[in-house]
Protein backbone atom coordinates (compact mmCIF):
# COMPACT_ATOMS: atom_id res chain seq x y z
CA UNK A 1 0.00 0.00 0.00
CA UNK A 2 2.72 2.19 0.57
CA UNK A 3 4.84 1.40 -1.83
CA UNK A 4 1.80 2.07 -4.78
CA UNK A 5 1.48 5.41 -2.68
CA UNK A 6 4.61 6.42 -2.94
CA UNK A 7 4.49 5.15 -7.16
CA UNK A 8 1.63 7.13 -7.32
CA UNK A 9 3.32 10.12 -5.67
CA UNK A 10 6.06 10.10 -7.87
CA UNK A 11 4.51 10.12 -10.90
CA UNK A 12 2.05 12.96 -10.10
CA UNK A 13 5.42 14.58 -8.86
CA UNK A 14 6.96 13.62 -12.06
CA UNK A 15 3.91 15.33 -14.02
CA UNK A 16 3.73 18.67 -11.42
CA UNK A 17 7.37 19.02 -12.55
CA UNK A 18 7.72 18.53 -16.26
CA UNK A 19 6.20 22.00 -16.64
CA UNK A 20 9.65 23.25 -15.59
CA UNK A 21 12.29 24.22 -17.55
CA UNK A 22 15.75 25.10 -16.93
CA UNK A 23 16.73 27.27 -19.50
CA UNK A 24 13.43 28.84 -20.87
CA UNK A 25 14.70 32.21 -19.48
CA UNK A 26 17.85 32.69 -18.10
CA UNK A 27 19.21 36.07 -17.92
CA UNK A 28 21.13 36.71 -20.51
CA UNK A 29 21.78 40.84 -19.66
CA UNK A 30 23.49 42.15 -16.86
CA UNK A 31 21.20 43.24 -14.06
CA UNK A 32 21.50 46.88 -13.01
CA UNK A 33 24.13 47.40 -10.52
CA UNK A 34 21.70 49.09 -7.65
CA UNK A 35 19.57 45.43 -8.69
CA UNK A 36 22.80 43.25 -7.73
CA UNK A 37 23.44 45.54 -4.56
CA UNK A 38 20.19 45.30 -3.11
CA UNK A 39 20.60 41.39 -4.15
CA UNK A 40 23.78 41.20 -1.74
CA UNK A 41 21.68 42.88 0.96
CA UNK A 42 18.75 40.53 0.99
CA UNK A 43 20.81 37.63 0.47
CA UNK A 44 22.06 38.87 3.63
CA UNK A 45 19.38 39.75 5.37
CA UNK A 46 18.20 36.37 4.13
CA UNK A 47 21.34 34.77 5.47
CA UNK A 48 21.34 32.40 2.78
CA UNK A 49 25.63 32.49 2.84
CA UNK A 50 25.71 30.25 6.64
CA UNK A 51 23.68 27.04 5.42
CA UNK A 52 25.26 27.05 1.98
CA UNK A 53 28.64 27.34 2.44
CA UNK A 54 31.16 24.85 4.42
CA UNK A 55 30.86 25.46 8.02
CA UNK A 56 34.51 24.66 8.52
CA UNK A 57 35.43 27.66 6.22
CA UNK A 58 36.95 25.20 4.03
CA UNK A 59 34.54 25.75 0.98
CA UNK A 60 33.96 28.54 -1.82
CA UNK A 61 31.07 30.67 -0.25
CA UNK A 62 27.81 29.57 -1.63
CA UNK A 63 29.39 26.53 -2.75
CA UNK A 64 27.64 24.47 -0.82
CA UNK A 65 28.25 21.85 1.93
CA UNK A 66 26.88 23.11 5.18
CA UNK A 67 25.38 20.24 7.17
CA UNK A 68 22.05 20.87 9.01
CA UNK A 69 20.98 18.09 11.75
CA UNK A 70 17.03 17.13 11.42
CA UNK A 71 15.39 14.76 13.13
CA UNK A 72 15.23 12.55 10.11
CA UNK A 73 19.06 12.66 9.16
CA UNK A 74 21.79 15.24 7.95
CA UNK A 75 20.80 17.45 4.81
CA UNK A 76 23.53 19.53 3.21
CA UNK A 77 22.91 23.13 1.86
CA UNK A 78 23.50 22.86 -1.98
CA UNK A 79 25.58 24.91 -4.22
CA UNK A 80 23.73 27.88 -5.33
CA UNK A 81 27.05 29.59 -7.18
CA UNK A 82 26.10 29.88 -10.97
CA UNK A 83 27.64 26.73 -12.14
CA UNK A 84 25.51 25.45 -14.73
CA UNK A 85 26.35 21.56 -13.59
CA UNK A 86 26.47 21.67 -9.96
CA UNK A 87 25.00 24.85 -9.18
CA UNK A 88 22.02 27.19 -10.20
CA UNK A 89 23.69 28.85 -13.59
CA UNK A 90 21.29 27.08 -15.81
CA UNK A 91 18.05 28.31 -13.36
CA UNK A 92 16.08 31.26 -15.03
CA UNK A 93 14.62 34.09 -12.44
CA UNK A 94 11.73 32.40 -12.53
CA UNK A 95 12.84 29.59 -11.81
CA UNK A 96 14.82 30.89 -8.66
CA UNK A 97 11.54 32.01 -7.61
CA UNK A 98 9.56 28.92 -7.39
CA UNK A 99 12.75 27.52 -5.56
CA UNK A 100 12.71 30.05 -3.11
CA UNK A 101 9.24 29.99 -2.64
CA UNK A 102 7.49 26.50 -3.15
CA UNK A 103 10.37 24.59 -2.98
CA UNK A 104 10.46 22.70 -5.98
CA UNK A 105 13.74 23.30 -8.16
CA UNK A 106 14.04 22.21 -11.84
CA UNK A 107 15.40 19.06 -10.79
CA UNK A 108 13.21 18.47 -7.74
CA UNK A 109 11.57 19.36 -4.55
CA UNK A 110 13.79 20.78 -1.71
CA UNK A 111 13.48 19.62 1.60
CA UNK A 112 11.89 22.36 4.16
CA UNK A 113 15.58 22.75 5.44
CA UNK A 114 15.32 25.49 2.78
CA UNK A 115 13.21 27.30 4.98
CA UNK A 116 10.61 28.25 1.59
CA UNK A 117 7.43 28.03 4.52
CA UNK A 118 8.81 31.68 5.33
CA UNK A 119 10.67 32.54 2.27
CA UNK A 120 7.20 31.74 0.99
CA UNK A 121 6.01 35.51 0.53
CA UNK A 122 8.62 36.83 -0.22
CA UNK A 123 8.10 39.35 -2.91
CA UNK A 124 9.07 38.82 -6.63
CA UNK A 125 11.06 41.98 -7.02
CA UNK A 126 13.40 40.68 -3.87
CA UNK A 127 13.77 37.20 -5.32
CA UNK A 128 15.06 38.55 -8.34
CA UNK A 129 17.36 41.22 -6.67
CA UNK A 130 18.65 37.74 -4.27
CA UNK A 131 18.94 35.82 -8.03
CA UNK A 132 21.01 38.91 -10.21
CA UNK A 133 23.26 38.85 -7.21
CA UNK A 134 24.00 35.13 -7.03
CA UNK A 135 24.72 35.36 -10.92
CA UNK A 136 27.27 37.76 -10.54
CA UNK A 137 29.23 35.47 -8.30
CA UNK A 138 31.98 33.17 -9.40
CA UNK A 139 30.99 29.64 -10.63
CA UNK A 140 32.16 26.75 -8.62
CA UNK A 141 32.23 23.23 -9.81
CA UNK A 142 31.35 21.79 -6.85
CA UNK A 143 29.39 18.56 -6.41
CA UNK A 144 26.44 18.64 -4.19
CA UNK A 145 26.70 16.25 -1.05
CA UNK A 146 24.47 13.34 -0.23
CA UNK A 147 22.01 13.73 2.07
CA UNK A 148 22.13 11.14 5.10
CA UNK A 149 18.22 10.80 4.86
CA UNK A 150 16.56 7.27 5.69
CA UNK A 151 14.13 6.01 3.82
CA UNK A 152 11.06 7.23 3.35
CA UNK A 153 12.41 10.62 4.19
CA UNK A 154 14.74 10.57 1.69
CA UNK A 155 12.16 10.25 -1.12
CA UNK A 156 11.57 13.27 -2.38
CA UNK A 157 8.11 13.06 -4.14
CA UNK A 158 7.08 12.07 -0.91
CA UNK A 159 7.01 16.31 -0.43
CA UNK A 160 4.36 16.60 -2.59
CA UNK A 161 2.26 16.04 0.46
CA UNK A 162 4.71 17.83 2.85
CA UNK A 163 4.15 21.01 1.01
CA UNK A 164 0.55 20.75 -0.08
CA UNK A 165 0.00 20.23 3.88
CA UNK A 166 2.65 23.27 5.20
CA UNK A 167 3.04 25.96 2.92
CA UNK A 168 -0.60 27.30 3.20
CA UNK A 169 0.11 28.25 6.90
CA UNK A 170 -0.04 31.44 7.64
CA UNK A 171 2.27 32.41 10.43
CA UNK A 172 1.06 34.45 13.36
CA UNK A 173 2.39 37.63 14.41
CA UNK A 174 4.48 37.24 16.61
CA UNK A 175 3.26 40.59 18.43
CA UNK A 176 0.50 43.26 17.68
CA UNK A 177 0.99 46.29 15.74
CA UNK A 178 0.23 48.31 13.13
CA UNK A 179 3.53 50.92 12.52
CA UNK A 180 5.20 51.14 9.42
CA UNK A 181 7.66 49.86 11.15
CA UNK A 182 6.22 46.93 12.60
CA UNK A 183 5.04 46.12 8.99
CA UNK A 184 8.57 46.00 7.76
CA UNK A 185 9.50 44.09 10.84
CA UNK A 186 7.02 41.53 9.88
CA UNK A 187 8.69 40.81 6.57
CA UNK A 188 11.91 41.03 7.93
CA UNK A 189 11.26 38.66 10.88
CA UNK A 190 8.90 36.52 8.95
CA UNK A 191 9.96 35.77 5.61
CA UNK A 192 13.55 37.29 4.87
CA UNK A 193 15.62 36.56 8.64
CA UNK A 194 13.13 33.27 8.40
CA UNK A 195 13.82 33.17 12.75
CA UNK A 196 10.77 31.46 12.96
CA UNK A 197 12.78 28.52 11.72
CA UNK A 198 14.81 27.85 14.28
CA UNK A 199 13.22 29.70 17.29
CA UNK A 200 9.23 27.67 16.70
CA UNK A 201 9.17 24.06 17.56
CA UNK A 202 8.22 21.26 15.18
CA UNK A 203 6.11 19.03 14.90
CA UNK A 204 6.58 15.18 14.28
CA UNK A 205 6.23 15.57 10.74
CA UNK A 206 8.63 18.33 10.65
CA UNK A 207 6.89 21.30 10.40
CA UNK A 208 6.48 24.60 12.60
CA UNK A 209 4.15 24.16 15.02
CA UNK A 210 2.63 27.45 14.91
CA UNK A 211 0.37 26.92 17.96
CA UNK A 212 3.78 27.63 19.43
CA UNK A 213 5.26 29.71 17.04
CA UNK A 214 8.23 32.04 18.57
CA UNK A 215 7.74 30.03 21.68
CA UNK A 216 11.51 28.76 21.09
CA UNK A 217 12.69 25.25 20.28
CA UNK A 218 15.35 23.44 22.75
CA UNK A 219 16.02 20.61 20.47
CA UNK A 220 17.21 22.93 17.85
CA UNK A 221 20.74 21.67 18.44
CA UNK A 222 22.93 21.08 21.72
CA UNK A 223 22.23 25.01 21.71
CA UNK A 224 18.71 25.36 21.94
CA UNK A 225 16.61 28.25 20.17
CA UNK A 226 15.24 30.38 23.47
CA UNK A 227 11.45 31.97 23.27
CA UNK A 228 11.45 35.47 21.59
CA UNK A 229 7.66 35.86 22.08
CA UNK A 230 7.28 39.67 23.35
CA UNK A 231 6.25 38.11 26.97
CA UNK A 232 9.67 35.72 26.86
CA UNK A 233 11.57 38.63 25.80
CA UNK A 234 10.68 41.27 28.22
CA UNK A 235 10.63 38.00 31.16
CA UNK A 236 14.41 37.92 30.33
CA UNK A 237 14.63 42.06 30.03
CA UNK A 238 14.85 42.75 27.12
CA UNK A 239 13.69 45.82 25.45
CA UNK A 240 13.21 46.74 21.95
CA UNK A 241 16.47 49.17 21.96
CA UNK A 242 18.63 46.23 23.50
CA UNK A 243 17.09 43.75 21.06
CA UNK A 244 18.28 46.44 18.12
CA UNK A 245 22.12 46.90 19.75
CA UNK A 246 22.19 42.58 19.76
CA UNK A 247 21.29 42.05 16.21
CA UNK A 248 23.48 45.02 15.11
CA UNK A 249 26.47 44.25 17.84
CA UNK A 250 25.88 40.68 18.83
CA UNK A 251 26.66 41.83 22.47
CA UNK A 252 23.75 43.86 24.59
CA UNK A 253 23.32 44.09 28.52
CA UNK A 254 21.26 40.78 28.42
CA UNK A 255 24.72 38.90 26.83
CA UNK A 256 26.28 37.51 23.59
CA UNK A 257 24.98 35.82 20.50
CA UNK A 258 26.49 32.26 20.59
CA UNK A 259 25.50 29.02 19.33
CA UNK A 260 23.49 28.87 16.39
CA UNK A 261 22.80 32.82 17.03
CA UNK A 262 26.56 33.36 16.17
CA UNK A 263 26.51 32.92 12.52
CA UNK A 264 23.26 35.08 12.27
CA UNK A 265 24.96 37.91 13.58
CA UNK A 266 28.10 37.11 12.05
CA UNK A 267 26.41 37.37 8.47
CA UNK A 268 23.22 38.37 8.24
CA UNK A 269 21.80 40.90 11.09
CA UNK A 270 24.90 43.15 11.35
CA UNK A 271 24.97 43.96 8.03
CA UNK A 272 21.11 45.39 8.39
CA UNK A 273 20.56 48.80 7.89
CA UNK A 274 19.91 50.25 11.63
CA UNK A 275 15.96 50.83 10.01
CA UNK A 276 15.66 47.16 9.29
CA UNK A 277 16.99 46.01 12.57
CA UNK A 278 14.83 48.35 14.74
CA UNK A 279 11.74 46.74 12.33
CA UNK A 280 12.81 43.12 13.44
CA UNK A 281 13.43 44.53 17.28
CA UNK A 282 9.53 46.51 16.55
CA UNK A 283 8.32 43.23 15.35
CA UNK A 284 9.19 41.04 18.04
CA UNK A 285 8.60 42.81 20.58
CA UNK A 286 4.96 44.50 19.33
CA UNK A 287 4.42 48.25 18.62
CA UNK A 288 3.52 48.41 22.43
CA UNK A 289 6.10 46.27 24.14
CA UNK A 290 5.46 44.93 27.54
CA UNK A 291 7.98 46.10 30.09
CA UNK A 292 11.37 44.21 31.23
CA UNK A 293 10.54 41.92 34.02
CA UNK A 294 13.25 43.27 36.98
CA UNK A 295 15.13 40.50 38.33
CA UNK A 296 13.39 37.92 41.25
CA UNK A 297 14.95 37.43 44.35
CA UNK A 298 15.10 33.80 44.94
CA UNK A 299 14.86 31.99 48.19
CA UNK A 300 17.21 29.10 48.12
CA UNK A 301 19.11 26.71 50.62
CA UNK A 302 22.12 29.00 51.37
CA UNK A 303 24.54 25.88 51.78
CA UNK A 304 23.75 24.87 48.39
CA UNK A 305 24.13 28.82 47.24
CA UNK A 306 27.41 28.82 48.50
CA UNK A 307 28.85 25.76 47.80
CA UNK A 308 27.76 26.55 43.76
CA UNK A 309 29.43 30.13 44.72
CA UNK A 310 32.81 28.45 45.77
CA UNK A 311 33.13 26.67 42.40
CA UNK A 312 32.00 29.72 40.62
CA UNK A 313 34.59 31.41 42.42
CA UNK A 314 36.80 28.42 41.58
CA UNK A 315 36.76 28.43 37.61
CA UNK A 316 34.85 31.13 36.26
CA UNK A 317 35.42 34.81 37.85
CA UNK A 318 38.84 35.47 36.87
CA UNK A 319 36.68 36.16 33.65
CA UNK A 320 33.29 36.99 34.42
CA UNK A 321 33.92 38.83 37.81
CA UNK A 322 33.05 38.03 41.20
CA UNK A 323 29.85 39.99 40.95
CA UNK A 324 28.96 38.30 37.96
CA UNK A 325 29.69 41.47 36.53
CA UNK A 326 31.75 40.13 32.97
CA UNK A 327 34.80 41.93 31.45
CA UNK A 328 34.75 44.26 28.28
CA UNK A 329 36.01 42.04 25.52
CA UNK A 330 36.55 39.16 27.44
CA UNK A 331 33.45 37.83 28.53
CA UNK A 332 29.74 38.39 29.22
CA UNK A 333 28.21 39.56 32.60
CA UNK A 334 26.04 36.86 34.34
CA UNK A 335 24.33 39.29 36.21
CA UNK A 336 20.88 39.55 34.16
CA UNK A 337 22.17 37.33 31.63
CA UNK A 338 19.19 36.39 29.28
CA UNK A 339 20.55 32.21 29.76
CA UNK A 340 20.80 32.63 33.41
CA UNK A 341 16.97 34.17 33.18
CA UNK A 342 15.74 31.68 31.09
CA UNK A 343 13.23 28.91 32.70
CA UNK A 344 14.75 26.52 31.15
CA UNK A 345 18.43 25.50 31.98
CA UNK A 346 19.24 23.66 29.04
CA UNK A 347 21.79 26.45 27.41
CA UNK A 348 23.51 27.31 30.54
CA UNK A 349 24.44 23.66 31.17
CA UNK A 350 25.14 22.79 27.87
CA UNK A 351 27.29 26.09 27.65
CA UNK A 352 29.11 25.32 30.62
CA UNK A 353 29.80 21.47 29.65
CA UNK A 354 30.98 22.28 26.29
CA UNK A 355 32.55 26.12 25.92
CA UNK A 356 32.13 28.79 23.91
CA UNK A 357 34.58 29.10 21.42
CA UNK A 358 35.70 32.99 20.85
CA UNK A 359 33.64 35.12 19.53
CA UNK A 360 34.36 38.17 17.04
CA UNK A 361 32.16 40.93 16.50
CA UNK A 362 31.57 44.13 14.98
CA UNK A 363 33.88 47.20 15.73
CA UNK A 364 36.70 44.72 17.12
CA UNK A 365 34.59 43.51 20.20
CA UNK A 366 35.47 40.02 20.92
CA UNK A 367 34.35 37.42 23.61
CA UNK A 368 36.95 35.38 24.68
CA UNK A 369 36.91 31.63 24.36
CA UNK A 370 35.26 29.89 27.44
CA UNK A 371 36.69 26.35 28.02
CA UNK A 372 34.16 23.87 28.64
CA UNK A 373 34.14 22.19 32.23
CA UNK A 374 32.76 18.94 31.41
CA UNK A 375 35.92 17.08 32.46
CA UNK A 376 36.82 19.70 35.56
CA UNK A 377 33.10 20.04 37.34
CA UNK A 378 31.64 16.87 38.59
CA UNK A 379 27.35 16.87 38.15
CA UNK A 380 27.14 17.57 42.01
CA UNK A 381 29.87 20.99 41.13
CA UNK A 382 28.61 21.42 37.79
CA UNK A 383 24.63 21.16 39.85
CA UNK A 384 25.38 23.81 42.52
CA UNK A 385 27.54 26.04 40.16
CA UNK A 386 24.38 26.46 37.44
CA UNK A 387 21.67 26.93 40.73
CA UNK A 388 23.95 29.33 42.23
CA UNK A 389 23.81 31.38 38.70
CA UNK A 390 20.60 30.88 38.06
CA UNK A 391 19.32 31.81 41.67
CA UNK A 392 21.48 34.99 42.23
CA UNK A 393 21.60 36.34 38.85
CA UNK A 394 19.27 34.52 36.85
CA UNK A 395 16.02 35.19 38.94
CA UNK A 396 15.18 31.38 38.55
CA UNK A 397 14.34 28.66 40.95
CA UNK A 398 17.54 26.84 42.09
CA UNK A 399 16.48 23.57 40.99
CA UNK A 400 18.33 21.73 38.58
CA UNK A 401 19.41 18.11 39.75
CA UNK A 402 22.80 16.13 38.96
CA UNK A 403 21.00 13.87 36.97
CA UNK A 404 20.11 16.69 34.58
CA UNK A 405 23.62 17.88 34.26
CA UNK A 406 24.14 14.40 33.55
CA UNK A 407 21.39 13.86 30.81
CA UNK A 408 23.23 16.60 29.08
CA UNK A 409 26.55 15.34 29.78
CA UNK A 410 25.75 11.52 27.77
CA UNK A 411 24.23 13.65 24.80
CA UNK A 412 25.42 12.96 21.63
CA UNK A 413 25.21 15.18 19.07
CA UNK B 1 33.57 45.47 54.88
CA UNK B 2 35.42 42.05 55.72
CA UNK B 3 36.43 40.26 52.96
CA UNK B 4 35.55 36.36 53.99
CA UNK B 5 38.59 34.26 54.67
CA UNK B 6 38.91 30.88 53.82
CA UNK B 7 41.74 27.94 54.87
CA UNK B 8 43.39 26.88 51.78
CA UNK B 9 45.77 24.12 51.76
CA UNK B 10 47.97 23.15 48.79
CA UNK B 11 50.94 21.26 48.21
CA UNK B 12 53.36 23.23 45.99
CA UNK B 13 56.42 22.36 44.82
CA UNK B 14 56.88 19.12 47.10
CA UNK B 15 55.60 21.37 50.47
CA UNK B 16 52.20 21.74 52.31
CA UNK B 17 51.02 25.67 52.65
CA UNK B 18 47.81 26.02 54.75
CA UNK B 19 47.13 29.71 55.22
CA UNK B 20 43.57 31.42 55.66
CA UNK B 21 42.80 33.81 52.27
CA UNK B 22 39.91 35.40 50.68
CA UNK B 23 37.27 33.87 49.22
CA UNK B 24 37.97 35.00 46.05
CA UNK B 25 41.18 35.16 45.67
CA UNK B 26 43.01 33.87 42.39
CA UNK B 27 45.64 31.81 42.43
CA UNK B 28 48.51 33.90 40.64
CA UNK B 29 47.55 36.77 43.59
CA UNK B 30 48.10 34.04 46.05
CA UNK B 31 51.49 32.55 44.89
CA UNK B 32 52.49 36.29 44.09
CA UNK B 33 51.34 38.46 47.39
CA UNK B 34 51.02 34.75 49.84
CA UNK B 35 54.21 32.93 48.94
CA UNK B 36 56.30 35.63 47.12
CA UNK B 37 56.60 33.00 44.37
CA UNK B 38 56.76 35.90 41.76
CA UNK B 39 57.67 33.33 39.05
CA UNK B 40 54.49 32.95 37.29
CA UNK B 41 53.74 35.84 35.48
CA UNK B 42 50.63 37.83 34.98
CA UNK B 43 50.67 39.08 31.63
CA UNK B 44 46.98 39.61 30.22
CA UNK B 45 45.29 38.47 33.35
CA UNK B 46 42.29 36.70 31.11
CA UNK B 47 43.21 33.52 30.59
CA UNK B 48 44.95 34.26 26.46
CA UNK B 49 48.42 34.26 26.65
CA UNK B 50 49.38 31.48 29.46
CA UNK B 51 52.54 33.62 31.04
CA UNK B 52 50.53 32.45 34.63
CA UNK B 53 50.66 28.94 33.57
CA UNK B 54 51.57 26.38 36.92
CA UNK B 55 51.33 22.59 36.72
CA UNK B 56 48.65 20.37 38.47
CA UNK B 57 49.69 16.77 39.81
CA UNK B 58 46.58 14.93 39.07
CA UNK B 59 46.37 11.85 41.66
CA UNK B 60 46.35 9.28 38.57
CA UNK B 61 50.05 10.50 37.87
CA UNK B 62 48.79 12.82 35.08
CA UNK B 63 49.98 16.51 35.17
CA UNK B 64 48.09 19.34 33.17
CA UNK B 65 48.41 22.84 32.95
CA UNK B 66 46.16 25.53 34.74
CA UNK B 67 46.04 28.86 34.43
CA UNK B 68 46.82 30.38 37.72
CA UNK B 69 45.34 34.35 36.12
CA UNK B 70 41.85 33.12 35.91
CA UNK B 71 41.29 30.01 38.31
CA UNK B 72 41.00 30.75 41.73
CA UNK B 73 42.94 30.09 44.73
CA UNK B 74 40.75 27.71 46.51
CA UNK B 75 40.03 25.70 43.46
CA UNK B 76 44.09 24.45 44.12
CA UNK B 77 42.90 23.31 47.75
CA UNK B 78 43.63 19.82 49.08
CA UNK B 79 45.36 19.42 45.40
CA UNK B 80 49.37 19.43 43.98
CA UNK B 81 50.92 21.83 42.01
CA UNK B 82 54.09 22.80 40.35
CA UNK B 83 55.14 26.00 39.46
CA UNK B 84 58.28 28.00 38.07
CA UNK B 85 60.20 27.91 41.01
CA UNK B 86 59.91 24.10 41.43
CA UNK B 87 61.74 22.76 38.69
CA UNK B 88 65.36 23.65 39.48
CA UNK B 89 67.58 21.11 41.96
CA UNK B 90 68.14 22.47 45.07
CA UNK B 91 70.83 21.82 47.52
CA UNK B 92 69.98 21.67 51.83
CA UNK B 93 70.33 25.48 51.42
CA UNK B 94 67.98 25.84 49.12
CA UNK B 95 70.14 27.15 46.54
CA UNK B 96 69.16 26.00 42.83
CA UNK B 97 72.22 23.38 41.82
CA UNK B 98 70.85 22.75 38.47
CA UNK B 99 68.28 23.18 35.82
CA UNK B 100 65.38 20.65 34.50
CA UNK B 101 66.35 19.22 31.27
CA UNK B 102 63.72 21.18 29.66
CA UNK B 103 65.16 24.35 30.87
CA UNK B 104 68.65 23.51 30.14
CA UNK B 105 68.09 23.35 26.37
CA UNK B 106 65.52 26.56 26.41
CA UNK B 107 69.18 28.21 27.23
CA UNK B 108 71.23 26.04 24.98
CA UNK B 109 68.85 27.33 22.38
CA UNK B 110 68.41 31.20 23.50
CA UNK B 111 64.96 30.47 23.51
CA UNK B 112 63.69 34.01 25.21
CA UNK B 113 64.39 37.08 25.24
CA UNK B 114 62.39 39.27 27.84
CA UNK B 115 61.50 36.02 29.59
CA UNK B 116 58.33 37.09 30.44
CA UNK B 117 56.74 34.21 28.77
CA UNK B 118 58.85 31.57 29.57
CA UNK B 119 57.54 30.34 33.40
CA UNK B 120 54.55 29.28 31.43
CA UNK B 121 56.45 27.88 28.41
CA UNK B 122 58.92 25.78 30.51
CA UNK B 123 55.45 24.43 32.25
CA UNK B 124 53.72 23.89 28.92
CA UNK B 125 56.83 22.09 27.57
CA UNK B 126 57.25 20.10 31.58
CA UNK B 127 53.67 18.23 31.02
CA UNK B 128 53.84 17.75 27.35
CA UNK B 129 57.74 15.68 28.49
CA UNK B 130 55.42 13.92 31.04
CA UNK B 131 52.74 12.93 28.52
CA UNK B 132 55.13 11.54 26.38
CA UNK B 133 56.45 9.54 28.80
CA UNK B 134 53.23 7.71 29.75
CA UNK B 135 52.51 7.82 25.98
CA UNK B 136 55.19 8.03 23.44
CA UNK B 137 54.57 9.60 19.72
CA UNK B 138 56.03 8.66 16.45
CA UNK B 139 58.66 10.29 15.12
CA UNK B 140 57.11 11.52 12.24
CA UNK B 141 54.35 12.81 14.85
CA UNK B 142 56.47 14.77 17.40
CA UNK B 143 56.40 18.47 15.45
CA UNK B 144 52.85 18.14 15.08
CA UNK B 145 52.71 16.94 18.57
CA UNK B 146 54.87 20.18 20.07
CA UNK B 147 53.27 22.88 17.77
CA UNK B 148 49.76 21.24 18.92
CA UNK B 149 51.07 21.43 22.56
CA UNK B 150 52.30 24.54 23.02
CA UNK B 151 50.71 26.62 20.75
CA UNK B 152 47.53 28.66 22.55
CA UNK B 153 51.02 30.31 24.92
CA UNK B 154 52.15 33.57 23.63
CA UNK B 155 55.42 35.57 23.22
CA UNK B 156 55.53 38.80 22.32
CA UNK B 157 59.37 38.96 21.35
CA UNK B 158 58.03 36.12 19.07
CA UNK B 159 60.36 33.47 20.15
CA UNK B 160 58.81 30.70 19.19
CA UNK B 161 61.13 28.69 16.22
CA UNK B 162 63.85 28.80 19.20
CA UNK B 163 61.43 27.65 22.05
CA UNK B 164 59.87 25.06 19.26
CA UNK B 165 63.43 23.66 18.35
CA UNK B 166 64.69 23.40 22.03
CA UNK B 167 61.75 21.49 23.38
CA UNK B 168 62.35 18.88 19.90
CA UNK B 169 65.78 18.57 20.94
CA UNK B 170 64.98 17.18 24.32
CA UNK B 171 62.24 15.14 22.95
CA UNK B 172 64.48 13.22 20.38
CA UNK B 173 67.66 13.23 22.76
CA UNK B 174 65.28 11.99 25.79
CA UNK B 175 64.92 7.97 25.94
CA UNK B 176 61.66 6.50 25.96
CA UNK B 177 59.72 9.87 24.63
CA UNK B 178 59.34 8.32 21.05
CA UNK B 179 57.61 5.16 19.70
S1 LIG C 1 48.17 35.98 32.58
FE1 LIG C 1 47.08 34.17 32.72
S2 LIG C 1 46.73 33.64 30.71
FE2 LIG C 1 47.67 35.60 30.52
S1 LIG D 1 60.57 36.16 25.51
FE1 LIG D 1 59.58 38.04 25.73
S2 LIG D 1 57.52 37.44 25.73
FE2 LIG D 1 58.49 35.67 25.23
Amino acid sequence: MIKSTLLAVAGLAAVLLSGCSASDSVASKPAPADQIKRGQYLAQAADCMVCHTAKDGSGAPFAGGYPIHSPFGVIYGTNITPDKEHGIGAWSADDFFTAVTEGITPKHRLFPAMPYASYKSMTREDSDAIYAYLMTKKPVALANKENGLSFPFSFRPGLFFWQSAFLKDQLPDVSSGASAEWQRGRYVTNVLGHCAECHTPRTMAGNLDLSQSYQGNPKLDRIGAPDITPSGLAARGWTTTDLATFFAKGVAPQGSAYGEMYPVVHFSTQHMSGKDISAIATYLMGDTPPAPQPLKTISADAALLKAGQRTYIAVCAGCHGLEGQGKPNVSVAMKGNSTLRDINPQNLIVSTLDGIAEQKFPNNVTMQEMPGFARTLSDLEMSQLVNFLRATWGGQAADVSAEQIKAFRSEKH
Amino acid sequence: MTIAQQALTVHINGQNVTLDVPEGLMMIDFLHEYLNLTGSRFGCGQGVCRACTVILDNTDGTSEEIRSCITGAHFFNGKKIRTIEGHGKKNDKGEVVAVSPIQQKFLEHYSFQCGYCTPGFVNAATVLIEKLQREPVAKEQVEETITHALDSHLCRCTGYVRYFEAVKDVILTTPGLIK
